[in-house]
């Protein structure tokens, strides 16, 4: 888990193009809009397609989208949950 | 008025600004650092053309002392290439699935229009005209309407980038030089194509002088594929009074019959080429205009931008503009002091 959380936090920032933000800068747990990362809804889009290509899960529901990308833990947990046991 | 270019043309004092030269046939911006202009959250996902576009825009609100920006309009012959080669790129690497929005809302040509508008809050009329080589000129001829119309000002501007993947498709059709050549040398050799270029020009436009005004457009006409001899009474009858001509040579020497045509037409005035300046591209014809503004306004040319002139006049009070893009969009203007 902290191994694909770290990964996660890699491409997240080469996805939005965090310029000034380096992985250890992101807490797992702090949201990634709003406050924390400050990231808007085109960011949103972004993520959501960061997850089809890399992990190969698409998101069909944006209510789900929302819970999925509220912080690199429940990114996290969420691939987890879809990759094969 | 503000330009980015391939010379030192934001910041400083062009006058004293060196002469920025390659021979790599292509002539890439001196940038800015964006940072003081854009916010940091905005400026992480634009690509070149859009932080070059914007910030010429913001400079040159800045510095006209209008407060309240009435309409946009501008011109673009290709738009964000940068963002359009990396949504296409993506649709066959992801075989046209998982595709990014941002690449492929950026590559609509009025992005940077839109971007203008947000960050100054302007809600009035908001056009991009894209026309190859008249898309600046159009730009200015609505622009022209506007004020006519009663707009209090206009922002009215030109952007164009070059990416390495669209000058080689252009140099597959043969728009530039096979030799490298140095923009210094540009006009020596006469052979086909030119040199690339790019950059961004915004003029903020009134219809009568204002307090900060550097010049007044007072002639504008524009010529598709004209036959010489429209192009040559077009030439003459706009070139009354005028006192120095600022012309768009490249060093093309399929096109350069037209611009020999000033060499009859207006013995004895001055000419001075601007593209080893800008290079060539879609709306070179905005540099051309800012240049001419710059030097109607000091009432000086920035002599060190000219080595391979041996006179070069002192100043001016009345200047005939005349390019054209490869022989199809000609345009010709002029521009006096105020």
């Amino acid at each position: 888990m902290e191994e694909l959380k770290s990964k996660l936090k890699a491409q997240i920032i080469e996805a939005l193009n965090l310029q000034d933000t380096k992985p250890e800068d992101i807490d797992d747990n702090a949201p990634l809009f709003g406050e924390g990362l400050g990231l808007d809804s085109i960011d949103s889009l972004e993520l959501m397609v960061l997850l089809e290509r890399q992990y190969h899960i698409k998101v069909e529901d944006p209510r789900e989208g929302r819970k999925i990308l509220q912080s690199v833990q429940s990114m996290a947990d969420f691939i987890q949950s879809k990759q094969p046991a | 008025m503000a330009a980015i270019s391939p010379q030192t043309t934001f910041q400083g004092d062009i006058f004293s600004a060196p002469l920025v030269h390659t021979d790599k046939n292509l002539l890439a911006c001196v940038e800015p650092d964006y940072k003081p202009f854009i916010p940091a959250n905005s400026l992480r996902r634009m690509t070149r053309v859009l932080k070059i576009g914007l910030t010429t825009a913001l400079q040159c609100i800045n510095g006209s002392g209008v407060e309240t920006i009435g309409p946009i309009v501008t011109g673009t012959g290709k738009g964000s290439l940068q963002d359009t080669e990396k949504f296409i790129r993506e649709i066959e690497q992801y075989k046209e699935t998982a595709l990014n929005p941002t690449p492929f809302i950026q590559s609509t040509y009025n992005s940077v229009n839109g971007l203008i508008a947000l960050q100054v809050k302007g809600t009035a009329y908001n056009n991009t005209f894209v026309h190859r080589g008249f898309s600046f000129e159009n730009a200015l001829l609505d622009s022209m309407m506007l004020l006519a119309e009663g707009a209090p000002n206009t922002l009215t501007g030109a952007f164009e980038e070059i990416t390495a993947e669209h000058f080689y498709i252009k140099s597959r059709i043969g728009f530039w030089k096979d030799a490298p050549t140095d923009n210094r040398a540009l006009y020596e050799t006469l052979t086909p194509g030119s040199i690339a270029g790019e950059g961004a020009t915004f003029f903020l436009l009134t219809g009568t002088p204002a307090p900060n005004s550097k010049a007044a457009l007072t002639g504008f006409k524009m010529l598709y594929k004209p036959a010489e001899a429209k192009l040559a009474a077009a030439l003459a009858e706009m070139a009354a009074g005028a006192d120095l001509v600022l012309t768009g040579r490249n060093g093309d020497s399929r096109y350069e019959h037209y611009y020999q045509q000033l060499d009859t037409l207006l013995p004895g005035i001055p000419q001075l080429p601007f593209k080893h300046l800008c290079g060539e591209h879609d709306t070179a014809g905005a540099f051309g205009m800012w240049l001419g503004a710059q030097i109607l306004h000091a009432q000086q040319v920035p002599a060190q931008w000219f080595p391979m002139l041996k006179d070069i006049p002192a100043t001016a009070g009345k200047i005939l503009l005349y390019n054209h893009f490869y022989g199809e969009q000609h345009a010709i203007m002029v521009l006096e002091r105020v």
